[in-house]
């Protein structure tokens, strides 16, 4: 079938392999169908007419698209805009995307049925009711903070699930940045969702509604979007790639991820005692590989921690991955081992995690994490 | 799978070999379906007539062993994979072979700095192994520039070189031992970690074997010392000659550098746009210099390069100042093949070697041949030893590109060869050199190499149809490459 792939852009993969030890799925099974080089030489399999097996299918369906194959690259081959346009070509077949990932997405553009369910969920996940596999949280919120505007400086983006799941983190991040001296606008119900889950299933149509609907909302005035989740700030910085239009790629400069917009302010935070804590700085892949800005979180965190140590696992992704640790969680968990490992190696007090999906992921292997702005807040005294 | 396999749990894919494999295994390490096949298929070269058979995941020798005595029984050939980062099409199986994949091989199982020797697994990678011994303050020094992918079985099975085998020697120098499993299924210990092994070097017979004396498990690896101190020049030509003139003269002054690379002009541009290194994207060729050694020794061997360089022309000689910007120079390096395809989508690599006296006319020759076939011909080389990678950048997708690049090809082959070269000086001959063997080697040459082979695999099962050419070969190479494919062949 015809995946709408463009020929120059699969043809820029030489088949060198240097992407093979970045890529996490091919780290832990050791197999070609896991890895980029693969997934590559299979999309250009079908687009010449060979059918779409289940092992096919199921080599898409087993990329975290994390991206980390992308910087690996020489030849700079746009893997994930590959995968993202095989992912909706074959979901317009039918063929990945099941209604029921269809349904689960949906209430992610409705904030106030996503708060509710979610505090039901927190309740069930307290009493146990909910199966480990999924790995919820059992402290999941059943309340929050309101949200509260302080000035119009700077915009922080809310989203939709770390909304409901961890508002916490907005508030402090929040906090950081009046510290700083800039008034905020929490963004609230007016944004959303990013639509970034939707795209990562191929359901490309959901992302650009969600983006257009964003871009309305937020386009009142010129002032930074600050993004307190990588994976959220990724996909809003591609905007411009995926809607096509000059709006957008305005739109999309105005984004930044917290820590990378901190770094050029961190002067203007108060002198305080650092946190008495050795810190690993666990970076999210579509901070590192993606926005590529995961240095700011070490220039923002250092002034505020008695310690920072790196991993040597050289950026392999956690198996976070958005939804993919709900979708594929074996594979999810070998992978996690493996960050696990290198965790323990660096014998952190916590590690820090500016993605919401890979705090939640390694708090559920045992691992204590906590986002940097949280740790900044703390050593703040602003919380 | 029948509705009866399924209740009873049985995993029947219809396919005996597969069956019999499974059973030695486990059903999820045994892959038969079409999208794995496709991909074994394939390496990193531009070879395109590979057919797999049935791909296997062993984590132990017994396991190897087991798949080993199921080939037999089935009488089916194999082929041992590591990362597919081969450019001689060293991994491509011919004649529906079982793959056997040694990625989930991959433990360093000892490390024994007092003896300097570690035991690794085949499946282990190259720049992995440097990295967990780098902080004990060794590592291995033979550095192929896909050492971050390659493993350590392919590095044997190739006898691979690298920009610092200038100065530590290639593979075979740096392999004490090699545990195999021979194409009847026995397991034997070639060489030993003695200093002075009795008997004849079957350890050096097996190093550079392309996987066609059977499959290494378990490999003694040597640990070098890391150096004391480092430096690292950058300097730059306004012509390749001068480049290839320089490394000429700084080893005929008795240097030994580490590592003495250089890069044409064409490829400088391409490898900087990618890593942002710094290289200089003006000169006709650049020679990346390495000395390693003590403090004192190593500034006064890099001022005795700067100053041979300069006497060859050079228009800037650059030092680097720090380890981060050593790192992205070699970075730059490493990563050349790679960032090909920002001009191209395809590219044939040669991997010659000539005396050294004879590189900067050789050079010439490869960019004149080129010309002449209306190629664009690259060149990264690793000067120091005379290895040229000449690179034949295509588009295969336009009509006769791909018979004007292997015209060209054979011509620079034999203008190597001409100087008094050889075919391969790292990559292996595979199946892309076999067909120029015979302008290297006589006849008795191959019947000989022919006969080592049959001593370790009698009934060519190990990777037929590899190395050498058919007429000297045990196995009908035609008939290997006319096993017939389906959709996902």
């Amino acid at each position: 079938m015809d995946l709408k792939l463009d020929p120059d852009d699969l043809n820029s993969c030489v088949q060198c392999g240097l992407c093979l030890p970045h890529c996490p799925t091919f780290r832990v099974t050791g197999d070609e169908t896991r890895s980029p080089r693969g997934r590559i030489q299979l999309m250009r399999e079908v687009q010449e007419g060979a059918p779409v097996t289940l092992e096919v299918q199921e080599a898409f369906d087993t990329c975290v698209q994390c991206r980390a194959c992308e910087p690996a690259c020489p030849s700079s081959v746009p893997y994930g805009h590959l995968m993202e346009q095989t992912r909706e070509s074959l979901a317009a077949e039918g063929k990945t995307a099941p209604w029921r990932q269809r349904l689960a997405f949906r209430p992610l553009a409705m904030p106030r049925m996503l708060r509710l369910g979610s505090s039901f969920l927190a309740v069930a996940a307290r009493a146990r009711l909910v199966p480990r596999r999924f790995g919820v949280p059992r402290d999941l919120p059943i309340r929050r903070a309101r949200h509260t505007t302080s000035g119009d400086d700077v915009y922080l983006f809310t989203g939709c699930v770390m909304d409901a799941w961890q508002r916490d983190v907005h508030i402090a991040g929040q906090r950081v940045i009046e510290a700083a001296g800039f008034g905020v606008t929490p963004t609230g119900d007016v944004a959303p969702c990013c639509g970034a889950l939707q795209a990562h299933a191929g359901l490309t149509d959901h992302t650009r509604a969600l983006a257009e609907q964003m871009m309305a909302a937020l386009s009142v005035d010129q002032r930074p979007i600050l993004v307190d989740s990588a994976g959220c700030g990724a996909a809003m910085k591609d905007y411009g790639h995926l809607l096509g239009t000059p709006e957008a790629e305005v739109f999309a400069a105005r984004v930044f991820d917290i820590q990378e917009w901190l770094a050029d302010h961190v002067d203007a935070l108060p002198n305080v005692t650092p946190l008495d804590l050795r810190v690993a700085v666990q970076d999210p892949c579509h901070l590192r590989h993606v926005q590529r800005v995961h240095l700011a979180t070490r220039t923002v965190l250092a002034p505020f921690v008695r310690e920072l140590v790196e991993l040597d696992d050289d950026g392999l992704c956690c198996g976070a991955g958005g939804a993919f640790s709900v979708l594929q969680p074996e594979l999810a968990g070998d992978i996690r081992d493996r960050k696990v490992a290198a965790i323990d190696r660096a014998t952190p007090d916590v590690v820090a995690s500016a993605n919401p999906g890979c705090s939640m992921h390694l708090a559920a292997g045992g691992v204590p994490t906590e986002h940097p702005m949280t740790l900044v807040a703390r050593a703040l005294g602003v919380l | 799978m029948g509705l009866l396999d399924r209740l009873t749990g049985r995993t029947s894919s219809g396919d005996p070999l597969a069956d019999d494999l499974r059973a030695v295994l486990s059903a999820d390490r045994v892959r038969m379906d079409g999208a794995e096949r496709a991909l074994m298929a394939k390496d990193a070269s531009v070879f395109g007539g590979g057919v797999a058979g049935p791909t296997c995941f062993p984590t132990s020798t017994a396991e190897v062993q087991a798949i080993m005595r199921v080939a037999a029984e089935h009488d089916s050939p194999i082929v041992p994979r590591g990362a597919g980062t081969g450019l001689a099409g060293g991994a491509i199986p011919l004649g529906a072979p079982i793959v056997i994949s040694l990625q989930k091989m991959n433990r360093i199982l000892d490390v024994d700095e007092a003896n300097r020797v570690a035991w690794v697994e085949p499946g282990v990678i190259n720049l992995d192994l440097s990295n967990q011994l780098r902080p004990r303050g060794f590592h291995f020094a033979p550095d192929p520039s896909s050492q971050s992918v390659c493993t350590l079985g392919g590095n044997v099975a190739n006898n691979s070189g690298g920009p610092h085998c200038l100065a530590y020697g290639v593979t075979d120098a740096h392999i004490l031992a090699v545990e195999v499993v021979l194409p009847d299924g026995e397991v034997v210990m070639l060489g030993g970690i003695d200093a002075e092994p009795s008997g004849l070097d079957l350890r050096g017979a097996f190093v550079g074997g392309e996987g066609t004396l059977g499959i290494a498990t378990r490999i003694a690896v040597r640990l070098t010392k890391n150096p004391p101190a480092v430096r690292t020049l950058l300097l730059s030509f306004a012509s390749v000659r001068d480049a290839a003139q320089t490394v000429s003269d700084v080893i005929a002054a008795g240097i030994v550098p580490a590592a003495l690379e250089v890069m044409d002009q064409r490829i400088t541009v391409a490898v900087e746009n990618f890593v942002g290194a710094g290289y200089p994207t003006d000169a006709a060729a650049v020679l990346l210099a390495e000395i390693e050694g003590l403090d004192a020794g190593v500034d006064i061997d890099a001022g005795r390069i700067d100053e041979i360089g300069r006497a060859n022309g050079a228009t800037e000689v650059r030092r680097a100042q720090s380890d981060e910007e050593r790192e992205l120079l070699w970075k730059g390096r490493k990563t050349a093949f790679g960032a090909i395809a920002q001009m191209a989508p395809d590219y044939y690599l040669h991997d010659t070697v000539v005396p050294r006296s004879a590189l900067a006319d050789v050079l010439e020759q490869v960019y004149e041949i080129a010309d002449r076939h209306d190629v664009v011909v690259m060149n990264v080389f690793h000067a120091g030893d005379g290895n040229l990678h000449p690179l034949l950048l295509f588009d295969a997708r336009e009509q006769g590109t791909l018979d004007r690049v292997h015209a060209a090809g054979a011509e620079i082959l034999r203008a190597s060869l001409d100087a008094g070269g050889v075919l391969s000086g790292e990559h292996g001959v595979g199946v892309e050199k076999q067909r120029f063997m015979g302008e290297l080697f006589t006849d008795a040459d191959m019947g000989h190499q022919n006969r080592l082979r049959r001593g370790f695999d009698p009934v060519c099962r190990s990777n037929p149809g590899k190395v050498l050419p058919e007429g000297h070969s045990c196995a009908d190479i035609q008939q290997l490459r006319a096993v017939p494919t389906g959709v996902w062949g």
